[in-house]
């Protein structure tokens, strides 16, 4: 699998690392009522058979965090973005 | 005052100079080191981006650039290493003095963190440099593709590099970290030898 990062252009796998799912939000709320809130940003997460918005860090490379959108089935790459979307500008 | 501390180099007692490998036909590569440069990392702080360039434009008559390509300004190189991101070089500004003077010159605008005793720079050029550097990197310099001003951030046999293309002899120089110097040097022997390589005083 290679990724195309939008700063450094083509790249293989091993110069990233996953973070996972791109789509949950981190409660704002530390009240105790917010608990549920909680253990579905910490731990539930949808297993999508297609495509999945995901973080991946490019370590080895440019240091930018990375949304990328990737077939789960195909491991096919439709759409990488920063996930900052101040950088690069 | 005291004496500030000399530099040593990272491949110190590691590099002597003279002829290597393979003896047939014209030389292959050429490998010199390059010592007492001034190499400072420097960030836009948040915002910062315009006034930033237009700062390096004033001071160093230079364009920072936005991707991973080297430009010169004047006495320093600026490569882009990364979003709002460059790794600074120079001869004329030696040692941690270049970040002394980018600090000064950038204040507000850029955290500039001196990385000259934290890096070990190789030129590395000749007709079959870029064979050499293919035995590694897993990025293709062939001219159709990186340009004469390419840069880029990766690796090489697991080692972290910044490189940057300095001619089209072609001529390539690398950073990597200075604590890596004799694993570093000890690829680059072995990937160089079947094409003769000669190792230049730095
Ligand atoms: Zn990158």
């Amino acid at each position: 699998m290679r990724i195309k990062c939008p700063y450094c252009g083509e790249r293989a796998l091993e110069e990233f690392t996953y973070r996972g799912d791109a789509t949950v939000k981190r409660p704002r709320s530390l009240e105790s009522d917010a608990a549920e809130a909680w253990t579905d940003y910490v731990y539930f997460r949808h297993n999508p058979a297609g495509l999945h918005r995901e973080h991946w860090y490019h370590g080895a490379g440019c240091h930018a965090w990375l949304t990328v959108t990737r077939d789960t089935r195909t491991h096919e790459i439709v759409a990488v973005e920063f996930a900052d979307k101040r950088e690069g500008t | 005052m005291s004496r500030p501390l000399a530099s040593v180099s990272g491949l110190a007692g590691l590099t002597v100079p003279g002829s290597y490998g393979a003896k047939v036909g014209e030389l292959g590569v050429t490998i010199a080191e390059r010592t007492g440069l001034g190499i400072a990392t420097v960030a836009a702080c948040k915002g910062k981006s315009e006034a930033l360039k237009a700062a390096a434009r004033k001071a160093y008559g230079v364009e920072l650039p936005e991707r991973s390509i080297v430009a010169s300004g004047r006495d320093i190189l600026f490569i882009g290493t990364g979003p709002g991101q460059w790794l600074a070089v120079s001869e004329k500004y030696a040692n941690e003095e270049l970040a002394r003077e980018l600090a000064g010159r950038l204040q507000g605008l850029a955290s500039v963190a001196d990385q000259s005793g934290g890096r070990t720079v190789i030129r590395i050029s000749g007709p079959r440099a870029r064979d050499v550097l293919a035995k590694g990197l897993p990025i293709d310099l062939d001219p159709r593709v990186f340009p004469s001003n390419g840069a880029a951030t990766s690796t090489i046999s697991l080692m972290g590099v910044q490189l940057w293309q300095a001619d089209d002899t072609p001529a390539y120089e690398l950073a990597i970290f200075r604590s890596l110097s004799g694993s570093f040097w000890r690829w680059l022997a072995a990937s160089a030898a079947e094409f003769g390589y000669e190792v230049k005083p730095g």
